[in-house]
């Protein structure tokens, strides 16, 4: 059941990337790929990526040499999407604030920089493992991709957090399933590409395909479904009087400006 | 396998904080009235007086260098203060001019979009204030500048005061001091 090649293994590595495929057509046909027009590219590359790899898995003719330098193409066609990806979402966030895109984009070149610097030192300094250089290379690439995309997402939570701006629910959603994506796939490839696990490597191979599973359905969950409509609050009828608390906002403002043009004069 | 450990948490950390993020969201309290009782009044007057450095020159001849150190630190957490309040209050009006965003007219559009962006820019410069007056804490005899702050307030406050008046024509116009 755990094993690899087993039904379950076949299930998760092949049903996401196809369910990926439909994701990318159907946000053809409502229009909302001309929105989000890199996440499309992404939905299609990445997933016709997987299934190329998961083809030359099953084809016997394949040499097992061939299918790590396909794979490794695959990563690396992986890898350039969702930076381009990370991109598209930092512009759809913070794009529409002109005080904040300029800092804001300062700061993540800063950010993506330092996680340059701590992914190829933390590449540098996995122990090599015994495996062939290919196989290794192919782990420690896995491990550097993830913990700069890791680090670049964290970024624009933690930005868009401070700043209390709401993204639109769709591009929360991208960003949603890829930051999950993400985290669990930064922590099994540390695991994988430090030597740790070597005899329970399928299970995480599966924890892997099942986390990526689950991200697809939340991309399907956010781009398709319509948010439902918030209850709103009736504004309640202005008091005669100002009260000591409670004020409206539009008091606090008047005072505020009262207090400013005072110290203006 | 530490350099593994190490990155494990930062994985799992990056996790928690991602849910943290979709959970707040995902609780943060409806727009309206609830969230413009939030919004805490700043005495601006006294702010300036804490940051002015007219009256940080006027202490330090004043005073023993020993005390007037003690006094100017007492002065700058009072003055952190100030700026960790409004810029709160600058958080809640993002997400005021936000809601209002989606109105049906161009004009509280407009006013929407200027009171976001110049809350943004306040509370931006209120977090490199901040950042400034914990600095100036561990070197009492460093210059202030809070100046951007104070500026922000103001033209924040303009801003807030249209968009106020556009989403209740009905009131009476308050923009000029009494």
């Amino acid at each position: 059941m755990l094993q690899a090649h087993s039904f379950l293994w076949n299930y998760l590595w092949l049903s996401p990337n196809v369910l990926l495929l439909v994701l990318a057509l159907l946000m053809y046909w409502r229009g909302l790929s001309r929105r989000y027009p890199v996440f499309t590219v992404f939905a299609v590359g990445a997933a016709s990526a997987q299934l190329i790899v998961y083809t030359s898995d099953l084809v016997p003719s394949v040499t097992p040499a061939t299918w790590w330098i396909i794979f490794w193409s695959g990563l690396m066609v992986e890898g350039l999407l969702k930076f381009v990806l990370i991109a598209e979402i930092f512009t759809q966030v913070f794009g529409a604030y002109a005080a904040l895109a300029k800092s804001g984009r300062i700061l993540i070149r800063g950010v993506g920089v330092f996680l340059i610097f701590a992914a190829a030192l933390a590449a540098a300094l996995a122990p090599k493992d015994g495996l062939f250089g290919i196989v290794a290379g192919a782990h420690r690439l896995e491990q550097t991709i993830y913990l700069i995309e890791t680090g670049l997402l964290l970024f624009i939570f933690l930005f868009s957090s401070y700043f209390r701006i709401r993204p639109a629910r769709q591009v929360f959603g991208i960003a949603l399933g890829l930051a999950v994506s993400a985290c669990v796939h930064l922590a099994t490839w540390a695991v994988m590409a430090n030597g740790g696990l070597p005899e329970k490597r399928n299970l995480l191979d599966l924890l892997n395909m099942a986390t990526y599973h689950i991200c697809v359905l939340i991309w399907y969950y956010f781009l398709l479904i319509p948010e439902k409509a918030r209850p709103t609050q009736p504004r309640p009828p202005k008091p005669p009087a100002d009260p000591p608390t409670g004020l409206a906002v539009e008091d606090h403002l008047h005072e505020w400006n009262r207090e400013l043009e005072r110290l203006l004069q | 396998m530490t350099l593994a450990v190490l990155l494990i948490v930062f994985a799992a950390l990056a996790l928690a904080s991602v849910f943290g993020y979709a959970v707040s969201r995902r609780l943060q309290l409806p727009e309206g009235p609830g969230l413009e009782a939030r919004i805490q009044p700043v005495d601006i007057e006294a702010f300036r007086n804490l940051v002015n450095p007219a009256e940080d020159d006027h202490l330090r001849r004043r005073l023993p260098s020993r005390e007037f150190r003690h006094v100017r630190r007492v002065r700058l957490l009072a003055a952190a203060a100030y700026v960790q309040v409004a810029g709160r209050n600058a958080a809640i009006l993002v997400r005021i001019g936000q809601s209002a965003q989606s109105s049906d007219d161009r004009n509280t559009v407009e006013a929407a979009t200027r009171l976001v962006d110049q809350s943004l820019r306040l509370r931006q410069n209120a977090a490199v204030a901040l950042f400034r007056i914990y600095i100036a804490l561990a070197w009492p005899n460093s210059g202030l500048a809070a100046t951007p702050v104070l500026d922000g307030y103001r033209e924040l406050s303009g801003a807030a005061m249209l968009l106020g008046r556009l989403q209740n024509p009905a009131e009476p116009v308050r923009i000029a001091a009494s």
